[in-house]
């Protein structure tokens, strides 16, 4: 807070006439260090400014929220404590909406996990050609949005799902249309099968680039030392690939659990709260604009619902890593 | 799925005769590439499907199913898209918000990217620490305070709301992406410069930001990719002002009115859709070589 009164609001616009020896002055006390430096601290102030304004302050701002009943509108008058978070523990939607969230991160981070550690190790095989086509291929997905995504999603699903539906009705499989995105069960299922499908990519890119920081030395030794593809990959891939794979392994659940866009333009939550996960709950809370829930938007109740889930996931991404920490432990004195 | 799997299975041990061996290395070989190709085509379907059937007919659409094969050249989806349903608006404040975005972006975390590597302030540790630290703070639902403001600062229903907020969500990450990269650099350009007689303005605009010309493609990159297809922030403060939707937003106010113009939404994504993955196809390089950098840093 302090550097940014000394730094000039205005960003520098080259301003190649004023010569500024500032990188290695002379300084004596703090003052004339400060005064020598003035050009880092306005190279810095554009960025600061925004990360202050719109990153650091609403998150507080929003946490102060979290004790008011508030529509939105106006400035928040009605202070409640911590009642409002007391109502997100015991709201039976909430709960549910963590649990559809676990269920999709749970199923998604292990097969997106394991169908892009045998891609990687597939196509990390140097004599293999169009490795890279083959990288872009399957890369595509990621950077497409998940909104138009969700639309394409259901285009084909209002085509393809009829004749499938035809297909099985007339095989006898079913006994009436299934509705694909109307039944809680299936559209939480190819929320999955989607989620899979468009986020793998950075799970692929990261493991090559793990896979390439294993040197071919290494393979070259245990070659020569006459091991097989399974004990190679068993004894030099996977424990080389650990402090890489435990970053991908986190990033990965971090992803999944804040998924929103996916499931507010397929399902919106719905029906009836069965694909809602806790993003979309949260956005409900505070613009409301879901059918089931004739309610006022409740800013206050969204602010304490997203906090509680910020601290449950520190909670689980502290677990992971206590879990993960003394699994390398156990087995590392298991060896010795 | 299953096809994906097997690939992994290719080239098994070595078979006693050395010939056969090789014999079942090109087969396994022609294998390998046979599943990819296949497992990659099936992977891109939607994206080869949603193309054709954006020049299908509306009978066509229903016809031909799954087949993406269209039945004709129906160019007139794209001109109804274009025109009647305003994708020709959401497709420019698209193009504005990414390209504000990138340059924001740009300009911000280089800048704050070279003084924080290459610089010695008071306060600078404290400064990385801060930047540090809010990426670990719970991000609680920072939309409200967010859209206070944009309000106070009178940018509401603006194209520069969505620019700003947009722009300051992808902040931190690209600022330590110029810190390392800066920080990796050659002093001695620095010192060469300055005998030169630049001034420290000169020294960075005319050296150094010239010099990471990579790190510029992979931080607007990655900015205009997020920007192009972020949903949230555009979808949040497009509410109240449809002329202002970007098109993911636009996209997913279609798909709720008018569900029936099947023909004409595929032409609507593919114009979503190709212009950034052009972009992608043009400097992937850079993307992919960011990403990996971030795992393995």
């Amino acid at each position: 807070m302090q550097l940014l009164d000394t730094a000039a609001p205005k960003p520098p616009t080259g301003g190649r006439g004023a010569a500024a020896p500032a990188v290695t002055a002379p300084a004596h006390g703090r003052w004339q260090r400060i005064k020598a430096a003035r050009w880092s601290y306005v190279y810095l102030a554009p960025l600061m400014a925004l990360l202050l304004t719109f990153v650091v302050y609403p998150i507080f701002g929003s946490l102060a929220y979290a004790f008011y009943r508030w529509n939105g509108i106006g400035s928040p008058g009605d202070y409640v404590g911590l009642d409002n978070f007391r109502q997100i523990a015991h709201d039976a939607i909430f709960w549910r909406a963590v649990g559809h969230t676990f269920v999709y991160a749970i199923v998604v981070v292990p097969v997106q996990l394991l169908i892009a550690l045998v891609l990687a190790l597939t196509l990390n095989n140097r004599k293999l050609r169009f490795a890279s086509f083959y990288r872009t291929l399957f890369f595509l997905p990621v950077v497409t949005s998940p909104a138009v995504v969700g639309v394409i999603v259901q285009l084909m699903l209002s085509n393809f799902g009829d004749s499938l539906n035809r297909w099985l009705l007339d095989a006898h499989l079913i006994g009436r249309p299934v509705d694909w995105l109307g039944n809680p069960k299936i559209a939480l299922g190819i929320i999955i099968l989607v989620g899979v499908w468009q986020t793998l990519g950075y799970n692929l890119v990261y493991f090559l680039a793990g896979l390439q920081t294993i040197p071919e030395e290494v393979y070259e030794a245990a070659r020569i030392d006459g091991a097989g593809r399974l004990r190679t990959f068993t004894h030099i891939t996977v424990p080389l690939l650990r402090p890489v794979g435990l970053m991908i392994v986190i990033l990965a659940f971090i992803g999944s659990f804040q998924v929103f866009d996916l499931v507010q333009v397929l399902t919106g939550g719905g029906p009836y709260f069965g694909t809602e996960v806790v993003n979309t709950y949260i956005y409900h809370l505070a613009f409301g604009g879901n059918q089931a829930t004739a309610t006022e938007p409740n800013v206050g109740l969204a602010s304490a619902a997203s906090f509680f889930y910020g601290l449950l996931l520190i909670g689980f991404s502290v677990l992971q890593v206590l879990l993960f920490r003394s699994l390398a432990k156990r087995r590392a004195t298991g060896r010795a | 799925m299953a096809v994906l799997v097997s690939a992994g299975r290719r080239g098994r041990p070595a078979a006693p005769s050395r010939r056969r061996a090789a014999g079942r290395r090109t087969a396994g070989r022609s294998l390998t590439h046979l599943l990819l190709l296949g497992g990659g085509l099936l992977w891109l379907f939607p994206f080869l499907w949603t193309l054709g059937s954006s020049l299908k007919s509306p009978d066509g659409f229903f016809s031909k199913g799954l087949n993406p094969l269209p039945d004709g050249v129906h160019a007139g989806n794209y001109r109804s898209a274009w025109q009647q349903a305003s994708f020709g608006r959401y497709f420019l404040n698209t193009v504005l918000i990414s390209g504000g975005c990138v340059v924001l972006v740009l300009v911000a975390t280089s800048m704050a990217g070279y003084v924080l590597a290459r610089t010695d302030f008071p306060g600078r540790k404290t400064c990385i620490g801060l930047i540090s630290v809010t990426l670990f703070l719970p991000h609680g639902y920072t939309i409200i305070p967010i859209f206070d403001i944009v309000r106070g600062l009178h940018l509401l229903n603006t194209v520069w709301a969505v620019i700003i907020v947009q722009a300051s969500s992808g902040l931190v990450f690209a600022t330590f992406l110029f810190m390392g990269y800066f920080s990796t650099m050659d002093r001695q350009i620095e010192d060469a410069a300055r005998v030169d007689g630049a001034s420290f303005h000169q020294t960075f605009w005319r050296v150094m930001l010239p010099l990471s010309g990579p790190m510029l493609a992979t931080v607007g990159l990655f900015t205009c990719i997020s920007a192009w297809n972020s949903f949230f922030i555009p979808l949040v403060f497009t509410l109240s002002k449809p002329e202002l939707r970007t098109l993911p937003v636009g996209m997913y106010s279609f798909i709720g009115q008018n569900s029936t113009d099947w023909t004409f939404l595929c032409a609507g994504s593919v114009i979503s859709l190709v212009p950034i993955v052009v972009i992608f196809l043009l400097l992937q390089r850079y993307f992919v070589n960011g990403l990996a950098g971030a795992v393995k840093g």
